[in-house]
């Protein structure tokens, strides 16, 4: 098995060290990095595959992205040195204010992680202002929420109406999703998308920064 | 009584640090891997409804497992919060085994049911989802009709004089409100003044929890209550709040978590240890007097699924056989009121539930999401089948066979459910009452679960 096989299997295993250890061993080789990018994309694809047929669960899923995360963050040097790093766009994502809820707003984040987004994460419980003076000191392109009651959901909402104050409304999309939620909610609430699970969410990603 | 309540609190607060990412995917995520494995638990889907005391028993030794050397997380303190085992054994042992709930003529026993047990369920009947404002007394109404019912928690508000319900903000104390109030009296309108409430689930937040105690005009020390936690194995302050107001409140405490198939806790092995696992949390971490079980499906957010119902059956056994703790189990349904899906999955979540040794707590349609789509019928169906089910003394294997034939009629629909009718639309609003054509769809299928071996009792 070659070395760039090597790494790509220990992605799919979600083995983080085995990943960064293989990772710094072919900076050494002399590796086409564009191919290796597009192994590395092929097998998360695979892991997201079964991961959507729940053939692998979230934690299988969540090992593989944090494995290609520190294989990215290894190869990022020689990929800019090379004029390969792409920057697909990047998103700041979280629960709104009263919600405790993550595990939604976690596989999103893993999902859209290990398909080259780069992810401002703010956790829970985050008021309207919170997201969006996060958006706008890290110049992101979408906004994105993850509520799981009904009395959070208003907090959609408040985001787009606070960037409609800061007169900056037109400057990022924002997406919601969630169990509650759903896409009539999104609609009134004045959200530019939503998506009834994270692969689909990360379907609707890719139209808007298409857009 | 609580459970060592102030011990509680101060293990809230010197448990060890942990950062959150670390404690879920560092100790329990590897721990329900590595218990599932120790234990060599095996889903398999040809029994949704399995007849194996041998698994429910080693669940249940994964369970304890887990909670003890796992712990559970303070969000708040950033704290792991740890029992003993002698502290485990001694708050299982000097649990009830029953409650006395509600008051006067109302009052009932909410009590531990065994593996199948010839005693019907308790059902409390819930639709877990938000209504119009102005239709909500009659929805209440039309709940408490329900001759069955044992006790309810009621629909869900999502505005209050018009404003939006959001957490924390003001409104959610005046939607608190205007639920208590509404439900008692609906209550008293119907005759049943008092009638066992869970209540409000139109709030999250502990302030608004709090604000709603009063014997008078809203929640009594008679009613139950509930500390809801979703994500996996935590606690913050404002669970603790709760937990400790209905405790020193008088009333009855109830935890409220559904594990999430395909989520943290893997398939569904892990899901069913760590519904299991949770009793314990509940009762010891929030005190409470019952745990109410809703674990669901990642994708479709309902437990009517085939794996869904191996678990609800799974950890109903492990706890109906190993301890005396009061459980039951909370419906999720994919499809919506007036089709005949929501039917059978209303069926197959009360059969596999009842056999298994739990309560009842049905039933929430439309993947739970979906604004006035819910309706008392598709709850009489599920309490109708518990009694019948518990009345024959239906065994586990009868239960899987019926299981089996109801998960055939249903189960390549639940990717795609029909969403159905709004109680709007499938009752008469002004009488609180089912139209016809609704009734005779009712009385169809309750030919039909007949006709599969369901002895009703009238």
């Amino acid at each position: 098995m070659s070395s760039v096989e090597k790494l790509t299997q220990a992605v799919m295993n979600g083995e983080v060290e085995e990943a960064e250890k293989l990772a710094n061993a072919v900076l050494e080789e002399d590796v086409d990095f564009k191919a290796l990018i597009e192994k590395l994309g092929d097998a998360m694809s695979e892991v997201g595959d079964k991961f959507e047929k729940f053939e692998v669960f979230l934690p299988e899923m969540i090992g593989a992205a944090d494995a290609m995360m520190k294989v990215m963050e290894v190869i990022q040097p020689k990929l800019q040195e090379q004029g390969l790093e792409e920057k697909k766009g990047k998103v700041v994502m979280g629960a709104p204010a009263g919600d405790m809820h993550e595990i939604g707003k976690d596989i999103f984040k893993t999902i859209l992680s290990g398909n080259g987004y780069e992810i401002v994460d703010l956790g829970y419980d985050n008021s309207a202002l919170t997201f969006v003076n996060a958006a706008v000191e890290n110049k992101a392109d979408i906004i994105a929420i993850s509520a799981l009651m009904t009395t959070t959901m208003p907090g959609v909402g408040e985001v787009v109406e606070v960037l409609q104050n800061k007169g900056v409304r037109d400057q990022y999309k924002v997406i919601a999703g969630g169990a509650p939620t759903y896409q009539e909610w999104a609609d009134e609430v004045g959200a530019d998308g939503w998506a009834p699970d994270a692969f689909q969410g990360l379907q609707l990603v890719e139209r808007l920064m298409k857009n | 009584m609580a459970y060592r309540l102030w011990q509680v609190m101060e293990k809230s607060k010197t448990g060890p640090i942990m950062e959150e990412k670390e404690f879920l995917q560092k100790h329990l995520v590897p721990k329900i891997a590595e218990l599932v494995k120790k234990y060599n638990i095996k889903y398999d889907p040809k029994n949704p409804v399995p007849a194996d005391d041998e698994l429910a028993d080693k669940v249940w030794a994964a369970a304890k497992e887990l909670f003890l050397e796992v712990g559970v997380y303070n969000q708040d303190t950033n704290r792991v919060i740890y029992f003993t085992e002698d502290e485990v054994n001694e708050a299982l042992y000097s649990a009830p085994s029953e409650h006395l709930v509600g008051e006067g003529k109302d009052a009932r026993i909410f009590g531990h049911r065994k593996v199948e047990d010839e005693r019907p369920p308790f059902v409390i009947y819930s639709p877990d989802i938000t209504y119009d404002e102005q239709d909500f007394l009659s929805i209440c109404l039309a709940y408490l009709k329900e001759p069955l019912l044992d006790g309810i928690c009621a629909p869900v508000l999502e505005q209050y004089m018009g404003m939006k319900i959001t957490s924390g903000h003001p409104a959610e104390l005046g939607g608190c409100l205007h639920h208590a109030m509404s439900l008692r009296e609906a209550a008293r309108l119907v005759g049943r003044p008092g009638v066992f409430f869970v209540a409000v689930g139109s709030a999250e937040s502990d302030a608004a929890q709090i604000h709603v105690s009063d014997p008078a005009w809203g929640i009594r020390p008679s009613d139950g209550r509930l500390v809801g936690s979703i994500t996996e194995f935590m606690t913050n302050n404002a669970m603790l709040n709760k937990a400790a107001h209905y405790q020193q409140y008088g009333s009855f405490g109830g935890s409220l978590t559904g594990a999430i198939f395909g989520g943290y806790a893997g398939g569904a092995e892990g899901t069913a240890i760590l519904e299991t696992a949770y009793h314990l949390k509940g009762l010891i971490v929030h005190q409470c007097q019952y745990q109410q079980n809703f674990p669901f499906h990642l994708k479709h957010g309902s437990n009517t699924t085939r794996e869904l119902l191996w678990v609800v059956s799974v950890y109903s056994q492990a706890i109906a056989r190993n301890t005396h703790l009061v459980q039951d189990s909370n419906g999720f349904a994919n499809a919506g009121p007036g089709t005949d899906m929501l039917y059978y999955e209303s069926a197959a979540h009360s059969i596999a539930s009842t056999v298994s040794g739990a309560n009842l707590w049905e039933m929430a349609p439309c993947q739970n999401k979906h604004h006035n789509r819910g309706t008392p019928l598709e709850a009489r169906f599920c309490a109708e089948i518990g009694h019948a089910v518990a009345r024959q003394k239906m065994s586990r294997e009868e239960a899987n066979e019926i299981v089996n034939k109801l998960l055939a009629k249903y189960e390549d629909q639940v990717a795609d459910p029909p969403l159905g009718k709004t109680y709007q639309e499938v009752y008469d609003v002004l009488r609180s009452e089912p139209h016809q054509e609704y009734l005779d769809q009712y009385y169809r299928i309750k030919e039909e679960l007949a006709q599969m071996g369901i002895k009703f009792p009238f």
